[in-house]
């Protein structure tokens, strides 16, 4: 293979990348506005609609008993509480819009003087956000009220308070703050470094090869003296140049997001960051280096097949389910990097990605997986030499599928 | 004279159709070469197994005494290739596209540049070589785009309807230019066209195909004289129906 002509076809390619405005914006332009925006944009209307969900008042239906009781008087502080004392029936609670009920079984004072225990139900359809909101509050009323009532008991019996809590029980995180972060970022950064390597591949490979098609350019390049490995080395490398940069401007566009985000929540940026010791970034940047080589190499022979830039993005949808399903999967719980994980394409990446960040991996997996990586990386520049090296692929024929996964001479 | 390009039983089968049958001729040094016949009659087809785009199924093709299949890329360095399937890069400007071809063909660093000014200025690029090709109108396309096929100053030219959607002045350029290529600069061009009036005022020999099958190979004045017709055109309806 000659570097001058590989050389030649990536930088003629990066050329036409970079006069295009749509390709432009879409791959690094769009990244720098759309995170900082959409965070802040959610932020607002996250808080906005917290702020009117505490300001909605709704209608408390509530049994007779607990009129002129503690329950009524720590419920009547709350103004957005409408309390109704009256008999009801369940299903009158699921005929009003914006009803909650509370119902008691029992006579509530004989209970209490009896040192007995009367149950409550509150009654509300949790499916609505201001009735979610409402009981949840009305429960932490109710709370409030049984400690007073267990108090008032304790005391009467003349026991000491501690007498009611055998055991006191605390959780002690003993995860630092980078830990802590890199396992947020953990749940779902692998799964963008992913996609939006794939994304910037996509657009680049279409262009190159479908688009060129459409556009009658790519035969062209099939009737001078360069071989189809030469034109394959220069296309994936331009497809791998941009992948690479997309991914990277949207993760740096993302983590200033984030951290304005932190910084908009009251948080300290500071806590917000990740400890990934010198190994770790070895291994990060290897796999993220030989998962961009794998879908620099799966997009151009994919989208190749295609005779247009509509039918290439056709294509693509599909592509699309295999990155995002493992993925996901990889955040289920109890799903963790291991010999059988380690062999399923994406899903091995995206555990591998989410270890590294959380810190304390095992290089032998991670290892494991980098080979993985490569060796589908290696499966798939074959299959593009073998997509580019089909006349009919080129020429835009009829494609005889047998022909690409048979050994030929390129 | 020597021969340039050469057809030895040229044969293509697309699944069980054959589009191309057995075809052979050879075309000399410094000849226009005229290739005939209807829609469909293999000519494409025949010119892209020629070049190596398409790989034959059957016989073997030469261009400046390379095979095509056996020593692609010798005979693809002395082939410029046109046909109406292929355009320009859209984001180039003439001078980037000619440069970058020049570079693909491997043009030493040292003359890429001069000869890439001397192709401007022949085909009246100068005017517009600044401007992205996808800016140029179809005339200024046609002429960068045979421009692109001369830039590594091959000894043979293959042309598949160059004048195709071309105006008269465009069209008349480009047949001046190919006389020119001949007359001048010794180079062996075939060209296929549905013009007729084109191949009598250029083409030295002729082949007509029909059927992907060789029905006439041989000068214009055999072709008349065989036929029995004063024309080339009532000539070319006589084997064709």
């Amino acid at each position: 293979m000659r570097t001058k002509i590989i050389s030649a076809i990536f930088r003629k390619e990066i050329k036409e990348v970079l006069r295009d405005k749509r390709m432009l914006y879409l791959i690094i332009l769009l990244p720098f506005f759309l995170y900082p925006v959409l965070f802040t944009l959610i932020g607002k209307v996250g808080q906005s609609q917290q702020e009117k969900l505490s300001t909605q008042s709704i209608e408390v239906l509530v049994s007779p008993e607990l009129k002129g009781t503690a329950v009524e008087e720590a419920l009547a502080q709350s103004s957005e509480l409408k309390l109704n004392f009256t008999d009801f029936e369940e299903a009158t609670i699921d005929t009003m819009s914006n009803g909650i009920g509370i119902k008691l079984d029992v006579p509530f004072d004989q209970t209490m003087q009896n040192n007995g225990t009367a149950s409550i139900q509150i009654l509300a359809d949790q499916s609505k956000d201001l009735l979610q909101f409402r009981s949840r509050q009305i429960r932490t009323v109710l709370q409030g009220v049984n400690q007073n009532l267990l108090k008032a008991r304790i005391d009467g019996a003349g026991l000491n308070p501690e007498f009611a809590k055998p055991l006191n029980i605390t959780q002690v995180d003993l995860a630092s703050d980078q830990e802590q972060a890199g396992k947020a970022l953990a749940s779902f950064l692998p799964m963008i470094i992913l996609l939006f390597i794939f994304v910037g591949c996509i657009y680049i490979a279409i262009d190159i090869t479908a688009g060129e098609k459409e556009r009658k350019t790519l035969q062209t390049i099939f009737t001078a003296p360069i071989k189809v490995s030469e034109i394959i080395a220069g296309k994936f490398a331009a497809v791998f140049t941009v992948g690479i940069v997309s991914a990277f401007m949207n993760i740096l566009s993302l983590m200033v997001a984030i951290m304005i985000q932190v910084k908009f929540m009251g948080g300290e940026v500071g806590s917000f960051s990740i400890s990934i010791d010198p190994m770790g970034w070895f291994w990060l940047c290897l796999i993220i280096f030989l998962i961009t080589v794998f879908l620099a190499a799966l997009t151009l022979a994919v989208v190749l097949l295609a005779n247009s830039y509509k039918e290439a993005q056709s294509y693509v949808s599909p592509l699309m389910m295999l990155i995002i399903i493992p993925a996901v999967m990889s955040q289920m719980p109890g799903m963790e990097l291991n010999t059988s994980t380690a062999l399923i394409p994406m899903l091995n990446i995206s555990l591998a990605i989410g270890a590294i960040l959380k810190g304390g991996f095992s290089t032998a997996m991670i290892a494991m997986v980098a080979g993985m990586a490569l060796l589908y990386a290696v499966i798939a520049l074959f299959f593009a030499s073998q997509t580019f090296g089909n006349e009919n692929v080129v020429t835009g024929e009829k494609i005889d599928f047998k022909s690409l996964f048979s050994f030929r001479k390129s | 004279m020597e021969v340039k390009i050469e057809a030895r039983s040229l044969t293509k089968n697309f699944g069980t159709f054959r589009a191309v049958d057995a075809l052979s001729f050879d075309v000399k040094a410094g000849e226009v070469f005229g290739l005939l016949g209807p829609n469909g009659a293999g000519k494409t087809t025949t010119l892209r197994m020629l070049s190596g785009l398409l790989t034959p199924s059957g016989g073997e093709a030469f261009i400046a005494g390379h095979s095509m299949e056996k020593q692609q890329q010798q005979a693809r360095s002395s082939l410029g290739f046109l046909t109406g399937d292929m355009d320009l890069y859209r984001r180039l400007n003439p001078v980037e596209l000619l440069t970058y071809f020049g570079q693909l063909y491997e043009v030493p660093k040292a003359t890429l540049s001069a000869r890439v000014d001397k192709l401007v200025d022949a085909f009246g690029i100068t005017d517009f070589k600044d401007r992205f090709c996808e800016k140029l109108s179809t005339g200024q396309k046609q002429r960068v785009s045979i421009a692109r096929t001369l830039v590594h100053d091959p000894a043979v030219v293959i042309l598949d309807e160059p004048t195709t959607g071309l105006d008269i002045m465009a069209s008349e350029f480009i047949l001046q230019f190919i006389k020119k290529m001949a007359q001048e600069e010794g180079k062996t061009v075939i060209f296929s066209t549905h013009h007729l009036d084109e191949v009598e005022r250029l083409c030295d020999r002729i082949a007509i195909i029909h059927q992907g099958k060789l029905e006439h190979y041989g000068t214009i004045s055999e072709v008349k004289q065989r036929t029995q017709k004063e024309n080339l055109a009532d000539a070319f309806f006589q084997l064709v129906n």
